[in-house]
């Protein structure tokens, strides 16, 4: 199996994929890591569903699909982080309605596509397999600011996540990280329409945080641990698609699911809070 | 006398067809110590929030002599201090207590710049006067409510705040903790120099320190002046529409039901 392995890799289609898949699972890691500390997944939620919509306007108007879905995703963006500051309601709501419209306007494109849907299914659950060179580009563009941002602006970042209201109280531009990071996970969503698709991406803008929140105190090894839970995922998922001809955006996220529940079985964390729990009196002595 | 360093004229916050400060005119002075007083829902929390930068408002603010809206730039902000009622955080999140003191660092470092050694040992010194340097390497999360709250505090005299407002820092601790967060704060006022304004309706746990007090009420100042004749049965009664009234006992003054 390990011969056919670096036997496939001698293909073109494999080593698109197998790069595609490193940057898709460390994009979107980094990602999570925020979508799972500022407890917002439903942001992950909305711009996953948004890239879709978009693309799949794209697809009717005859635009591009991914620079269609880049479009709608940066516009959510932009109105998601005043929405979500200063609506009356409850953000959670304000968002589970933007979400619900997007998925609407998603599937009312597909209804209205006359054409073969098969192009706009696979913006739905990605395909690894038939990625470009231009979406590869993309994707390592993205990728690359993303971690600049993250490295630039780590000691701002870890207050921002700490606490939004301390971040603005001591002097942290923290509107301007919340919103760059919104900016981002469109861009990111966006770019890996073609990979693991707008719908499915949702799974790995949480779970590699998701693990990380099994393992560790430390931000930096939390980075860390969702980089490579999320990268593991994706290339595993890769495997899994290639040798047993299963849907390539499907078996990243099983994957992505499957490491999470290892990570939740072995947690240090889970298992010192459960020994509090049972001693009560385990902090004063 | 000392300078003005927040001086509200006019201030008003309308929310929900609801005025939350209604023209509020207020200033205070450097190094005084006041308390801002009132019923639920008087604009307390408004009042800070103006002061901090959190909300909008119409009026006139000046900070530090200078006119502000409520956008303002580092500058302005890391010259005031914040410290909420409470916090939650998720006892998984990824924090050290001396990180989180450590945040408060992280303004006056500005952009592009780590705090370096001298901020690293100043946070020691702090979290060692809040008497919860043993915390140190314990994750946030993993902390009671009170050492929480002297997390809180210690981050906020990290950031060398010259304005340190304080929202009900004592409410939802017990009652040791609270005079114990209380004394901290007293320290605090006595070796910083700094103004802080300490919103309370608990007037049994007021900081010895505090000689000035503001009643706020339907989102308009009631009273200012000294605490000590804020503090009768009869103000107080009118400001909370009930009858209380005040006794001393062993030097303190106590409120209780009329």
């Amino acid at each position: 199996m390990v011969e056919s392995i670096f036997e496939s890799l001698k293909y073109l289609p494999v080593q698109r994929a197998l790069f595609a898949c490193v940057l898709c699972g460390l994009s979107c890691s980094l990602l999570s890591v925020f979508v799972v500390l500022l407890r917002v997944p439903l942001i992950g939620v909305s711009m996953s569903h948004a890239a879709f919509a978009g693309a799949v306007f794209g697809m009717l108007t005859g635009i591009h699909p991914v620079a269609a879905g880049f479009v709608a995703c940066l516009v959510v963006a932009g109105i998601l982080g005043p929405f979500s500051d200063r609506a009356r309601m409850a953000p959670e709501n304000m968002l589970g309605i933007l979400f619900s419209f997007l998925i609407g306007l998603a599937f009312l494109g597909m209804g209205i596509l006359t054409r073969t849907k098969a192009g706009a299914l696979n913006l739905m659950w990605g395909n690894l397999m038939s990625i470009s060179a231009m979406d590869l580009v993309l994707l390592a563009v993205i990728t690359f600011i993303l971690l600049l941002f993250i490295s630039v602006f780590f000691k701002e970042i870890r207050v921002v996540l700490f606490h939004r209201r301390f971040a603005a109280s001591c002097g942290v531009p923290e509107r301007a990280i919340y919103y760059g990071l919104l900016f981002l996970t469109g861009a990111v969503v966006a770019s890996n329409l073609s990979t693991v698709g707008g719908l499915l991406i949702f799974a790995l803008l949480i779970q590699p945080g998701a693990t990380a929140m099994q393992l560790t105190y430390n931000l930096k090894l939390f980075f860390l641990t969702a980089a490579l839970a999320g990268i593991g995922a994706c290339v595993s998922g890769l495997l899994l698609s290639y040798y047993f001809d299963l849907p390539s955006g499907a078996s990243v996220v099983l994957m992505a699911t499957a490491i999470f529940v290892v990570a939740f079985l072995v947690s240090p964390k889970r298992r010192s809070a459960k020994q509090t729990k049972r001693n009560p009196y385990a902090q004063d002595a | 006398m000392n300078r003005p360093i927040v001086e509200l004229n006019n201030v008003s916050v309308r929310k929900s067809r609801r005025w939350l400060l209604d023209r509020i005119n207020l200033s205070v002075r450097d190094r005084e110590f006041v308390g801002i007083i009132g019923p639920n829902g008087a604009g307390k929390t408004s009042l800070l929030n103006v002061i901090a930068g959190f909300e909008k408002f119409s009026g006139e603010l000046c900070l530090f002599g200078r006119s502000e809206t409520w956008i303002r730039g580092r500058k302005t902000r890391v010259r005031i201090g914040y410290v909420p009622q409470s916090f939650d955080i998720d006892p998984a999140f990824p924090i050290l207590a001396k990180e989180a003191v450590m945040t408060g660092a992280c303004g006056r470092a500005g952009l592009f710049r780590s705090p370096g050694k001298i901020e690293q040992d100043r946070a020691a010194a702090v979290m060692e006067m809040m008497r919860v340097a043993h915390l140190a390497d314990r994750p946030l999360g993993h902390l009671s409510g009170g050492e929480r709250q002297k997390i809180s505090l210690a981050r906020a005299i990290l950031q060398r705040p010259e304005v340190l407002l304080l929202d009900e820092p004592t409410a939802n601790l017990d009652i040791a903790v609270q005079k114990e967060v209380l004394n901290l704060i007293g320290e605090i006022y006595e070796r910083e120099s700094m103004s802080v304004l300490f919103v309370t309706h608990d007037f049994n746990l007021l900081p010895d320190s505090m000689k000035r007090a503001v009643f706020l009420n339907h989102g308009r100042i009631v009273f200012d002046g000294d605490v000590n004749d804020a503090l009768t049965g009869a103000n107080l009664s009118r400001l909370f529409e009930y009858p209380l009234e005040t006794f001393m006992r062993n030097g303190r003054r106590f409120v209780s039901f009329g």
